[in-house]
């Protein structure tokens, strides 16, 4: 437990390590939630069985975040009720509800992954060492998650161009908006309910990161995920430009 | 490609010349609830989007043909022009050819910065569907033939006239030597890069072309009674012109007309033309791009696209450096008059010249 300790420069560097872990933690057991439910929505049986698999994958991730975050006595605060988590959630829970398979995997392997495997990436070089090695793992393992859905969404997306495009849209206004209040230099709605304290985006500079880096290669990789799925340039630059920041 | 898109005669490759006009644009995007960004803000997002489409672009010709194209955005930073953001913005250039390419375009232009990969030869740019032009041999046929279209205007003689050429030594400054070396009393050359100028001056030399050089512009500026400039404007001092000078400012970004002293007959924003019969954006994007004094004014660069649709002439037609012939600058500039694509009228950022 003293090891990380040791290593840190300041008490502010082993906060921000501290929330970020918490960040992770919780996003991983939406993810998981998410995925869950998801197999609820399917009706092909391999795909369920693919839903539950990458349900159990992101408990593991949770679990090895965890894993590391009590090795080095990190003080993490999980909170699946925080503003933004909760909000992504229920979002999420709308569509299963309505058992809209395609509209819950644009928001958890596109929207959700799409974030999680970018900051992961930025998080892990910045920390270094076997953080690093653990962000980096579990960053490569959710952009398979991105990768999985593309083909699917493409593929939804040339049966009926107008109606996967009205469908998209709307998703992403209701949960990019969501990620983008969340991600922006100050929470727009108010503190995640996570962080210890403050909100740790005035102090990841202790840990050699700038929130506006980590949003722009997140929205970056967004932008690219609907590039592939074959959403026109000239649609997604209305939508992101539409975000608040 | 894929199946949602159709096939385009034609792509424009580009970037925005001023956070201004990215301001603009961005906030235009956004509605009144959503409200406006900040400079600031706008600043910290743009740069990170990956290069796309914008808008469709449909140009008309004299002879009631209709051609389709689309303009890709490389969000290059305005300020980040600079040898040291070399290698990031010909990543983004590479990343725009893509989309090109995935858009199914059939011949796209390199315009503004991004021509440099094509100049430099530093992205493979041969492929079987698409093809890509840096556009230059048109912009230089619009410098050229401008230029001796002001010069006809205000009756000054070109063989009694000393041609500085500013940038002299890049793919348009050398073409330029090219077609004024017979025609002007003297030729003064000025470049940044010394081995290149001197090279060329000598070169023009052994054919017995009277000219100088000098990578100092001050040097050579006092002499000139026309000038040409395609070289970067950013750095550039303009100190005392010749009384009644002839500019034709088609640097980049074109602002010698707020570098120099009013003391000019005559200073056109050089390079550009103009489409008789119009264009249409869609979405409707013309309060952001290409706003001129005219209408439907835009880049010789751009347009070489254009008309090589027009024509079915799917080749790359300019690329690398030093390639632009006198015979293509003539062709490139007949075929446009064909669809009544031609010289854009003089202006500069005051408005038209009158």
């Amino acid at each position: 437990m003293e090891t990380l300790k040791k290593e840190l420069k300041s008490i502010e560097e082993f906060n921000v390590i501290s929330d970020l872990f918490s960040q992770a933690i919780t996003g991983e057991l939406i993810g998981m939630s998410n995925f869950a439910s998801l197999a609820e929505t399917i009706d092909d049986y391999l795909e369920k069985i693919e839903a539950v698999e990458h349900a159990n994958s992101e408990r593991m991730h949770a679990e090895a975040f965890l894993g590391y975050a009590e090795k080095h006595g990190l003080n993490v605060n999980i909170n699946l009720e925080g503003e933004y988590w909760r909000t992504v959630r229920e979002h999420f829970l709308f569509y299963a509800k309505k058992r809209d398979f395609i509209a819950c995997l644009f928001i958890q392997e596109v929207i959700l992954e799409s974030f999680a495997v970018s900051m992961y990436r930025d998080v892990g070089n910045a920390l270094g060492g076997e953080a690093k090695k653990l962000f980096l793992e579990i960053s490569a393992e959710e952009q398979e998650h991105l990768e999985h859905s593309s083909d699917i969404l493409k593929a939804e997306f040339k049966k009926d161009p107008i109606a996967f495009l009205a469908k998209i849209e709307e998703v992403h206004f209701k949960c990019m908006t969501i990620l983008a209040q969340f991600s922006a230099t100050t929470d727009l709605r108010g503190h995640c309910g996570i962080c210890n304290g403050d909100c740790m985006k005035g102090s990841l500079h202790h840990v050699g990161l700038k929130i506006e880096t980590m949003r722009g290669n997140a929205l970056a990789l967004y932008a690219q995920a609907l590039d592939n799925i074959g959403i026109p340039g000239e649609k997604s630059i209305i939508w992101i430009a539409q975000l608040p920041a | 490609m894929d199946s949602t898109t159709t096939s385009l005669d034609f792509a424009v490759i580009g970037h925005q010349d001023s956070w201004d006009n990215i301001h603009g644009f961005v906030n235009g995007l956004r509605t009144s609830s959503q409200g406006e960004l900040s400079l600031e803000k706008v600043k910290s997002i743009f740069p990170f989007i990956p290069p796309r489409e914008l808008f469709r672009v449909e140009v008309n010709s004299i002879t009631g043909k209709k051609i389709n194209g689309v303009y890709i955005d490389t969000f290059i930073e305005p300020d980040k022009l600079d040898p040291r953001h070399l290698r990031a913005n010909i990543s983004k250039v590479q990343a725009a050819l893509s989309t090109a390419k995935k858009l199914g375009a059939r011949i796209v232009a390199l315009g503004g910065f991004t021509s440099i990969v094509l100049e430099g030869n530093l992205v493979e740019y041969t492929s079987d569907e698409t093809k890509f032009t840096t556009g230059n041999t048109l912009t230089t046929a619009y410098i050229v033939n401008g230029l001796i279209k002001a010069a006809n205007q205000y009756n000054v003689k070109i063989e009694d006239s000393e041609l500085l050429i500013i940038g002299a030594t890049g793919d348009i400054g050398s073409a330029c030597v090219q077609y004024f070396k017979n025609k002007c009393k003297k030729l003064l050359l000025c470049a940044r890069n010394k081995r290149r100028l001197h090279a060329l001056s000598e070169r023009l030399a052994t054919e017995g072309i009277k000219n100088e050089s000098s990578t100092s512009l001050a040097e050579l500026l006092y002499k000139a009674d026309l000038i040409v400039c395609v070289a970067s404007s950013s750095g550039l001092a303009f100190t005392k012109c010749k009384e009644n000078v002839i500019i034709c400012d088609a640097g980049y970004p074109k602002n010698l007309d707020t570098k120099i002293e009013n003391n000019y007959r005559q200073i056109f924003h050089g390079g550009m033309g103009q489409v008789s019969e119009g264009f249409v954006f869609s979405p409707d994007y013309t309060d952001s791009f290409y706003q001129y004094p005219a209408p439907y004014v835009i880049h010789g660069c751009i347009l070489e696209a254009m008309i090589l649709a027009f024509a079915n002439k799917y080749e790359a037609y300019s690329y690398g450096k030093g390639n632009i012939t006198l015979e293509r600058i003539a062709e490139i500039y007949k075929l446009g008059l064909k669809h009544g694509i031609n010289i854009a009228p003089f202006y500069n950022s005051k408005g038209l010249c009158t």
